[in-house]
């Protein structure tokens, strides 16, 4: 078969890949110590100090004021075959047809993925019996193809981005 | 919640209707009185309270109206728990039990007249099920609204008649428009009698689809107007106390008669008060009971002009969704190009829901007119729009496949019998209907002559055209379906 | 086991990698991403080398691409709701046809065997047929709404018209255009998977398919058709069956599988940064067939696999990609390393 570029290659002298930058966390191997934390106790905290400060989507007040976010609602699980550490958010929307309880679990998810500088799996969850429509939601906010989706939304964007953005 | 919509929604074997694909966008209102503090709620058994002012005071529930689907229509026939309410076969029987029923603007109105107005696809649809001709199951269903305790049951032989009458005329108008400006976006001339095509085109492709929409009113828009103004005038009653239903072969005009445009506030009433649907019909019937059963009462003629013939369902040459394109073509083929009774040999597209008709003149084709019928054919056309490669003056667009004798909400088959056997058997029944006469119906020339002030009077335009509005992109970021 | 050696790791898009598709000559693949880019590559001394970028075809990220199977223009099905057609008629790869008409993102697009129809499916709920209907012109031949939820990939049967979704509503459905009146119906729904389906791929032969799922396992499906020596009774023409459920083996969301047309084999791609290839063992009953796992590349990315494609060569040549940005191009081996 005739190279399916000859024409291009000649016409066009290809522009050289742009180099794009390893991100600095690319080493899996490393344990929890090795990533900055004493315990397993100390990621928890980590991530509960990233999750406090979300602003409600409606209210002036945080999800810590609001007691959507809580420190036991964070479990680190089994890691990964990778060793990649497995963490599970639980949270509990104000009332049980909260219909910004998807919206919140975008923003826990999203502030966790731009704080954390190391491989996470990343499991949010509504806290059990919290939802009326629990399970659907659930399924939404682990559905990463769904969020990519809507972080390119620029009006969910900039709803979440003032939601997440850190206090000055 | 379970659909309503008795599984004509849901077809097995027809995929091609314009479905919901966006959810409900409405923003919700709340009221809000100015606190330093912010409100306080607490959840009660039966509600929510205000409690941030040391009482106890019971929060409003947030209600969606049927006129709120359609300033959104994001979900077109999603909006079904509202729909039932508003448009419902319980909400029809409540009427005849109390002869009061409660508007839109939530007034209870006492009925003095009750109305029904018959399309002839949904009667042909229990004709078919009920195994009676057009006409038995004419008189029959004229027979079981009058036991319920109708006052009038009517046929829309005259505003089916004023619909083609007023369109042959905007088609004459536009066409003299392009031709003295071709950039004027007057043609192709896009039929209007769908309401799910002109919801999909005001919700999907706006100010760019809309000016080609035909402004004249559809049938069942017409005969609302032809009721709720003329009829009550002769009768001497107020508007609002006429309750006027038709029956309808598609789920979708029950969203049409709830526009706001077909609102008056003068009125105070809409034109059309309640849509029943064949399948809604054959349901209210039951499955004990047969159409065949009831007993046969003519259907009345209420107006003092008599149309000419007897009251009956009535064919228009062409399609079954009311002859549009035919009726145009034949009236522009003669005005324009002194055609008389052109032959409308129609040629089948990528499918048979596609077909174009076109008029020759001197070797040269002059005019181009098509059907299309179909989601499908409805996308291919907008992007030939697009793209500026539409060869068409007129389409007459209907978002069924098959047109409206296939409208979703006619009887379905009986289980294993084939969809497109029973179509076929509704045409065949459509096409033995005696046939109509818009230009020689009295009926319909008195009304312009005395009611409308004329054939092309600015009651005229007023009364038989309606206007479309692109819907805004409502992207409040809270309501966000993603 | 098997070894997947590791040839070329290429930092290839800015954010995640979503797809890749390779050129039916096998010496091409196509790749897209969140930034919005395609890019073409192709061996160059050896080495697989960026021979074309394709940019300014779509606005938000670009989420799978497809090669017509005669290899002249490429597909590409993108969140900003459209799918760009690319041709290189005027000597380099430009977009000059845009299908328009989901509602919001699209998610997958793929060509017919013989290249004159084309499917996508997105967000929306809906597939959608589309035929070519001559030089840049594209034609609406089918809405189908089978689904009831976001509709993750379509995949045509590599012999005949048969067309084949993925959904979010844990089904698969396969679809075929009755003879007597074109209409497109759902012949079969597939139903056995416990969450989302993300990904499917037919046997060389068509008759049988195997799906990954957010419920950690692959299955694989098996046609009956009437009068089968099995003895299956059926009322329409064909049923699907699923005779295999491979769990246990993934640890997290199986984003893609791929079943390679001449070795036979299966690679998934999953979101615990393992890729794992399958193959049929000797004694596998048809009716009840084995699999057995003949690699696990653990640590393949440094983040989810989103992507995996066998070379349709048959020479073991597989490339993957991932959330990170980078594709990699893998051998696979006999033996260990």
């Amino acid at each position: 078969m005739i190279s399916f570029f000859s024409k291009l290659s000649l016409n066009n002298t290809p522009k050289p890949p742009v180099e794009i930058a390893k991100p600095a966390y690319m080493d899996k191997s490393a344990t929890l110590e090795e990533l900055g934390y004493r315990d397993e106790n100390d990621l928890r905290e980590t991530i509960y100090d990233f999750l406090r400060t979300i602003r409600d989507p409606e209210k002036p007040s945080t999800l810590e004021d609001l007691k959507v976010v809580y420190e036991e609602g964070i479990f680190v699980k089994e890691p990964t075959a990778d060793k990649v550490p497995v963490l599970r958010v639980e949270y509990n929307p104000t009332v049980p047809h909260c219909s910004l309880a998807t919206l919140i679990g975008l923003c826990i998810r999203i502030k966790i993925l731009r704080s954390i500088h190391h491989p996470v799996k990343l499991d949010v969850y509504i806290k059990k019996g919290a939802h009326t429509t629990e399970d659907e939601i659930n399924k939404q906010i682990n559905d990463k193809e769904r969020i990519a989706a809507a972080m390119e939304n620029p009006n969910l964007r900039n709803l979440v981005e003032n939601c997440i953005a850190d206090e000055e | 919640m379970a659909s309503r919509f008795s599984g004509a929604l849901q077809l097995t074997d027809l995929d091609d209707f314009i479905t919901p694909s966006q959810e409900c966008i409405k923003p919700v209102k709340i009221e809000k009185t100015k606190t330093k503090t912010g409100a306080k709620i607490k959840i009660g058994q039966d509600g929510y309270f205000d409690v941030s002012n040391g009482r106890q005071q019971k929060l409003q529930k947030v209600e969606i109206t049927l006129a709120d689907c359609l300033a959104c229509s994001g979900c077109i026939t999603s909006a079904e728990s509202v729909l039932v309410t508003k448009q419902s076969q319980e909400e029809l029987l409540r009427v005849f039990a109390e002869k009061k029923f409660t508007n839109n603007k939530g007034v209870v109105q006492d009925v003095s007249l009750i109305v029904i107005s018959l399309s002839p696809q949904p009667v042909l649809s229990l004709a078919a099920r009920y195994g009676l001709t057009a006409e038995e199951a004419t008189t029959k269903l004229t027979g079981y609204f009058k036991s319920l305790g109708a006052h009038l049951v009517l046929d829309m032989t005259v505003a089916e008649d004023l619909s083609l009458l007023e369109a042959q005329q905007e088609f004459l108008q536009r066409y003299q428009d392009h031709q003295n400006d071709p950039t004027s976006k007057k043609l192709p001339m896009l039929a209007s009698s769908c309401p799910g095509w002109v919801c999909y085109a005001e919700k999907t492709h706006g100010n760019f689809i809309l000016p080609y929409i035909s402004t004249t009113k559809s049938p069942q828009q017409i005969m609302g107007t032809l009721v709720k103004q003329y009829l009550s005038s002769i009768r001497q009653l107020s508007p609002a106390e006429i309750y006027h239903v038709t029956v309808m072969p598609c789920y979708d005009k029950k969203l049409e008669a709830s526009r706001e445009d077909f609102y008056s506030d003068i009125l105070n009433c809409h034109d059309v008060d309640c849509v029943i649907t064949a399948i809604e019909l054959e349901q209210m019937l039951g499955t004990d009971k047969s159409l065949s059963e009831v007993e046969s009462v003519p259907l009345d003629c209420p107006w003092p002009e008599s149309p000419g013939a007897a009251p009956a369902l009535r064919r228009h040459g062409g399609s079954g969704s009311g002859g549009y394109a035919d009726h145009v073509f034949t009236y522009a083929a003669e005005v324009l190009f002194g055609e008389a009774n052109a032959k409308l040999v129609y040629k089948n597209l990528r499918n048979p829901d596609f077909r174009e008709v076109t008029l020759e003149k001197d070797g040269k084709e002059v005019l181009k007119f098509a059907i299309a019928n179909g989601f499908r054919n409805i996308q291919n056309l907008v992007q030939k729009l697009k793209r500026g490669k539409s060869p068409y003056h007129y389409v007459e667009v209907m978002a069924c496949p098959s047109g409206c004798l296939n409208g979703g909400a006619q009887v379905r088959p009986a289980p294993g019998d084939n969809s497109r056997e029973l179509v076929s058997q509704l045409q065949d029944m459509y096409s033995r209907l005696p046939p109509a006469a818009p230009a020689d119906n009295k009926l319909a020339l008195q009304l312009y002559a005395d009611w409308l002030h004329g054939r092309h009077s600015d009651k005229a335009r007023a009364t038989l055209h309606t206007a479309y509005h692109a819907l805004e992109k409502n992207d409040i970021a809270l309501n966000i379906k993603w | 086991m098997d070894n997947l050696k590791l040839t070329q790791t290429i930092p290839a898009h800015k954010g995640i990698a979503w797809n890749l598709s390779w050129h039916p000559s096998g010496n091409t693949f196509a790749s897209c991403g969140e930034d919005k880019t395609i890019k073409l590559w192709s061996k160059e001394g050896g080495s697989w080398a960026a021979k074309a970028v394709l940019m300014d075809g779509h606005q938000r990220a670009i989420r799978q691409v497809a090669w017509s199977p005669c290899g002249n223009l490429l597909a590409s099905a993108s969140f900003d709701a459209t799918t760009a057609i690319w041709d290189k008629k005027s000597g380099q790869f430009e977009c000059n046809a845009t299908l328009e008409g989901h509602e919001n993102e699209v998610k997958s697009v793929a060509w017919s065997p013989s290249g004159m129809l084309l499917a996508t499916c997105g967000r929306d709920k809906s597939v959608w047929i589309w035929e070519v209907a001559g030089d840049d012109e594209y034609e609406c031949e089918a809405v189908l709404n089978a689904h009831h939820q976001d509709v993750k990939k379509v995949v045509w049967h590599p012999l005949s018209e048969i067309l084949a979704s993925a959904s979010y509503d844990n089904t698969v459905k396969l679809y075929k255009e009755e003879i007597h009146d074109n209409e497109w119906n759902c012949i079969a729904t597939l139903q056995s998977h416990e969450s989302t389906v993300w990904s499917l791929a037919f046997d060389p032969t068509g008759e049988r398919l195997a799906t990954c799922s957010d419920d950690k396992t692959v299955k694989i499906w098996k046609q009956y058709r009437p009068h089968n020596p099995e003895g299956l009774v059926m009322e329409k023409d064909a049923v699907w069956k699923c005779v295999c459920t491979l769990s246990g083996y993934h640890t997290r969301c199986i984003y893609d599988i791929a079943w390679c047309h001449k070795t036979g084999l299966i690679a998934t791609a999953c979101g615990d940064d393992v890729i794992r290839i399958f193959a049929e063992t000797e004694d596998s009953d048809p009716n009840a067939p084995t699999f057995e796992l003949v690699c696990t590349k653990f640590n393949a990315h440094s983040q989810d696999v989103n992507c995996v494609a066998w070379n349709p060569l048959g020479n073991r040549e597989l490339i993957s990609c991932s959330d990170d940005g980078e594709i990699k191009v893998w051998n696979l081996q006999d033996g260990e390393d």
